[in-house]
């Protein structure tokens, strides 16, 4: 199917529930609530499991967590369950990195990781997961400050393990879609300004990997882009499809290789 | 001592009673003249009044009846007519046992083997008393058969036992003389796993008795025998093996001994074993891991006990070909789901196993993994049974029935029942009965009941389930997954619980259950793992989703390889045994140097149809090196099957492999393996075999003796109608028996009148 066709699905389905206008915040629920969700139906193939860690406050005031949650989550999913025939669970699913119950869960999105301050429970945490076999992709962190944070804390879940470029040729860039490019996807505003689509210095968009002995992904990185902004604004006429198309093409890649890799 | 009294009685043994006719020489006026004795002393009584209650004059008249009778035989004078052999024109064939089972020493201390030369030494009194009557001819037999001039040539070095073919020669070597019987000197071990039935029917046919003389014991008083070992042909390296041993004992009851496995002199298994009671057997299994490939020679053993009569038989070995190929299995997903990505993570590091994955990732676009060449499965699911069965093993995830068409559905099911390919049925939303599989042309393999649900049926249904191994499952190599079967039972009862989206009810009638599941607190229980035979396949259904949480759950160490085995031994268990188009197999692993094998071959296309008039060679490499061709026969009976013999000249291991080709065209070869030495079988079932050898005086009009009771045989031998025989005749009337008989009947008669004043 193609893509500017499932996109168009979703954002039909969008504009029923969500009467977005352009430069409208997204409707975001209090993080507070985010643990006190219904539990999820049981039984699903794939849950779009969002990370819940501590973050520092240095900088930006939504740089944490929970940033374009749960709208980016939810528009994703709809995207994901038209474009292919996974049975993803409809709703966001965040989960804590100390809690148990993430290893249920082998997919694991992360955002503004460059705020990170994880306690020692969700570094723990999150290196089991990973030496489990569970899959970490980050996203949305921009520029030299914001890396640094990143790599101290992921080196303190994973010591020792260097951060690797992912080529073109990686299968995870073919494991759905033909991606024959790295696109800088930009946040909203940049996007629907039509200009630069850098933030701070990360003037180029970087995919990047942690591999495991056995040459297996445990993290991807999504560097110097903004895939989570782009699939909450798919449906604004102002968001330049391209890179909306682009971002959903790498997330579904994303996820794809990470059920079968 | 019944055989005695026997002869006291009668005056002759039974057997002139079995042989003889019984004849009458008496003048009837004679015995007219008695029969009207009778008459009337009978009459005397009907007539006698006095008071006697008619029931005592009944009585009275029959006694004395009885005795007139009694005296009307005698009178008779009845004659035993017997056919007898002539004194020296007749031949009577010795063959004696020359295996080593004939060295085992019984109860007395002595070996088997000693009786030989105590009765047909030059000193023997069997020999002598026979040789007063028949020209003796001896024969030792084995594996073959041979006439020997001095007992000296007999060394008990056989080392197989082979009585019916022992039996055939000797016929036929005297056959051209007057045969009187063959004397058979055993302890009975048949070895030749030939039924004696030909052998006894030639010899019944021919009239010639044999006279089985059992030398041994019917139960050795103290030994532990490994009577069987139960190994699978061909492993695949790094598997797990589950072999049952059946150990049998006598005297040592209830006693724990240690059965050890060694390949190549190194441990590999250890097992206690409790023994059973006295000719009881108990089965064994034994939990070891096939590390290393190539042909392996397993050796069971239980060490020698004190006191053991027979230590021989504490060892068995069984000849393994522990296989390195890479076995290649379709994996097709119907959608993207965590078990892929686990099971491929499972595999990854075994050699043996080559996962194609096949996963569809949105209607009509395909995910193709670790395919060997850009064109496999390029053009969807496999449409030919050639590209199908290129496969070994094919496992179905979560995808409808109503993807396939019926004819690659059909081509599925004759996958497991022709090819004998394997395959694997997940459980999934769009699976088994959800999936629309009922009344499907795949229905019958799949080992569980599938039921036919209405549409939308998908995703109504959910359960979590605790697995647990059933008693089946305990001792299944499929199930296998910790080194031994205890700790893999213990690590079953702590694997987290899995869910299942599938409804299903039962197992099909003659499936196993290996995996149940429980959900909560409910009784009844789920079935997890099943599999079943179909055809000449087998099939497995794990009607589960989420078997990643095995690797994945929180409560699953890091470092636990549970996940990780359970895939490696279930696929593994599931490819092991899937034939090649080409497939050679013998009649035996082990043959004795001179003895035939037979050596045998199925061939078939890649389609797996039976292939008739392919040239079929077989080249048998021995340890020299020097190789030989056999030439395989098509065997008209069953389509694709070729069959010949080889005889091993040396010892050592053979290796045979079998080429097939038709029309010059390569169909295929395979390489199995035999070994030609010791097969040391006559240590084993060494107790004497009383009702074979019964069976076989009895059938052919011998007779069977233990060797303490032989005396009896030379006078036997001579009362037969086989060889040049005249007829004796021996009188009856003067046996004792007819005199007590007679003298009983009158003193009843005398008491009984003289109770009743009659006398």
């Amino acid at each position: 199917m193609p893509l500017a066709a499932g996109l168009a699905g979703a954002a039909v389905v969008l504009s029923a529930t969500h009467p977005a206008r352009p430069g409208a915040p997204a409707r975001v629920p209090p993080a507070a609530t985010a643990d006190a969700e219904d539990p999820p139906a049981l039984g699903r193939a794939f849950y779009f499991t969002r990370a819940i860690y501590s973050s520092g406050f240095g900088g930006r005031r939504f740089a944490s967590w929970r940033t374009d949650y749960p709208k980016a989550d939810i528009q994703f999913l709809i995207g994901l369950r038209h474009l292919t025939v996974i049975d993803a669970y409809e709703r966001e699913h965040p989960v804590r990195l100390d809690d148990p119950e993430l290893r249920r869960y082998p997919f694991l999105y992360a955002v503004e990781v460059g705020y990170m301050a994880l306690t020692d429970a969700e570094v723990r945490g999150l290196r089991d997961y990973l030496l489990a076999g569970g899959f970490l992709v980050v996203d949305d962190f921009w520029g030299t400050t914001e890396w640094r944070t990143f790599e101290r804390e992921i080196r303190r879940v994973l010591p020792g393990r260097p951060i690797v470029e992912i080529p073109l040729d990686h299968p995870l860039l073919h494991a759905f879609y033909d991606i024959r490019e790295l696109r800088q996807v930009p946040n909203v505003y940049l996007g629907r300004a039509g200009g630069r689509t850098w933030e701070r210095d990360g003037f180029v968009p970087a995919l990047l990997g942690i591999f495991d002995d056995d040459e297996r992904l445990l993290v991807a990185i999504n560097w110097n882009t903004d895939l989570g902004d782009a699939w909450e604004w798919a449906e604004d006429p102002f968001y330049p499809l391209p890179l909306a198309n682009f971002a959903y093409q790498l997330g579904v890649n994303l996820i794809v290789y990470g059920m079968s890799h | 001592m019944g055989e005695s009294v026997f002869a006291l009685l009668f005056k002759y043994r039974p057997v002139l009673f079995q042989r003889g006719e019984l004849a009458f020489s008496t003048p009837w006026p004679l015995v007219l003249l008695a029969a009207a004795g009778a008459v009337v002393a009978v009459v005397a009584y009907v007539r006698l009044r006095g008071g006697l209650p008619p029931r005592h004059r009944a009585l009275l008249g029959a006694l004395r009846l009885a005795a007139l009778l009694v005296v009307l035989f005698a009178l008779t004078r009845p004659t035993l007519v017997v056919p007898t052999v002539v004194p020296q024109q007749n031949f009577l064939g010795i063959l004696i046992d020359d295996s080593r089972s004939m060295r085992i020493a019984d109860r007395t201390g002595q070996p088997r083997g000693a009786f030989v030369a105590d009765a047909f030494g030059d000193d023997g009194a069997l020999r002598a008393a026979l040789a007063r009557q028949f020209q003796l001819r001896f024969f030792r037999f084995a594996g073959g058969t041979e006439r020997v001039g001095r007992l000296e040539e007999i060394g008990f070095t056989g080392t197989e036992t082979h009585v019916g073919q022992a039996l055939d020669r000797v016929r036929q070597d005297l056959s051209a003389v007057p045969l009187a019987g063959i004397v058979l000197v055993t302890d009975g071990a048949d070895h030749a796993g030939d039924a004696l039935g030909e052998s006894v029917h030639q010899l019944r046919a021919a009239g010639v008795p044999v006279y089985a003389v059992g030398v041994g014991e019917e139960r050795i008083d103290r030994d532990i025998e490994i009577a069987r070992v139960e190994t699978p042909r061909t492993v695949l390296e790094g598997s797990s093996l589950v072999v049952e041993v059946l150990v049998t004992q006598t005297g040592y009851r209830g006693k724990t001994v240690r059965l050890d496995v060694e390949d190549a002199g190194r441990i590999v298994a250890s097992q206690a074993v409790r023994l059973p009671a006295d000719g009881e057997a108990a089965t064994v299994r034994v939990q070891f891991t096939a590390a290393e490939a190539g042909v392996r020679r397993f050796q069971f053993r239980i060490l020698p006990e004190a006191g053991e009569r027979v230590t021989e038989n504490n060892m068995r070995e069984a000849l393994v070909v522990v296989d390195e190929r890479r076995n290649k299995i379709l994996y097709f997903e119907g959608e993207p789901r965590f078990e892929v990505k686990f099971i491929r993570r499972a595999v990854a590091g075994d050699p043996n196993l080559q996962v194609v994955v096949f996963q569809r990732t949105a209607e009509n676009k395909f995910l193709r993994l670790d395919v060997d060449h850009p064109e496999e499965l390029a053009a969807g699911f496999p449409k030919t049974r050639e590209e199908l069965f290129g496969y070994r093993g094919v496992v179905l995830g979560s995808i409808e029935a109503s993807y396939f068409t019926h004819d690659q559905l059909r081509m599925l099911a004759e996958f497991v029942r022709d090819r004998g390919g394997g395959l694997l049925v997940l459980g999934g939303r769009r699976a088994l009965g959800e999936g629309g599989y009922a009344g499907t042309p795949l229905a019958d393999a799949v080992p569980i009941e599938l039921e036919r649900l209405g549409d939308g049926a998908a995703g109504e249904f959910f359960q979590e389930l605790r697995v647990e191994l059933t008693p089946v499952g305990r001792l299944h190599p499929a199930t296998q997954i910790a080194p031994t079967l205890d700790s893999s039972a213990a690590r079953w009862a702590r694997v987290p619980p899995l869910s299942s989206v599938n409804r299903v009810t039962g197992v099909k009638p003659g499936a196993s259950t290996l995996l149940v599941g429980r959900n909560g607190g409910r009784s009844d229980a789920s079935v997890v793992l099943a599999y079943q035979r179909y055809g000449r396949g087998r099939a497995l259904a794990f009607p589960v989703q989420d078997s990643w949480l095995w690797q994945m759950h929180a409560d699953v160490p890091l470092d636990d390889q549970t996940h990780e085995t359970f895939w490696r031994q279930l696929l593994r268990w599931l490819v092991s045994y899937v034939p090649d188009p080409v497939t050679a197999t013998t009649s035996a692993d082990r043959v004795a140097p001179g003895a035939p094998v037979v050596l045998s071959a199925a061939v078939a296309d890649s389609a797996y149809a039976g292939v008739n008039g392919a040239a079929v060679i077989a080249r048998v490499v021995p340890p020299s090196g020097v190789e030989a061709d056999v030439s395989l026969e098509w065997n008209v009976a069953e389509d694709g099957a070729y069959r010949g013999r080889f005889v091993a000249a040396e010892e050592g291991l053979h290796r045979v492999t079998v080429t097939a080709r038709r029309g010059g065209t390569l169909l295929g070869s395979h390489t199995t393996f035999f070994e030609a030495g010791d097969p040391n079988t006559e240590y084993f079932g060494a107790t004497m075999r009383r009702p074979a050898l019964e069976r076989v005086a009895e059938e052919t009009g011998g007779r069977f003796y233990r060797a303490q009771d032989v005396a009896a045989l030379p006078e036997d031998v001579r009362f037969t109608e086989s060889g040049a025989t005249v007829f004796e005749r021996h009188d009856l009337w003067n046996m004792p028996i007819v005199l007590l008989l007679l003298m009983g009947l009158v003193t009843a008669e005398w008491s009984l009148r003289r109770a009743r004043g009659l006398a």
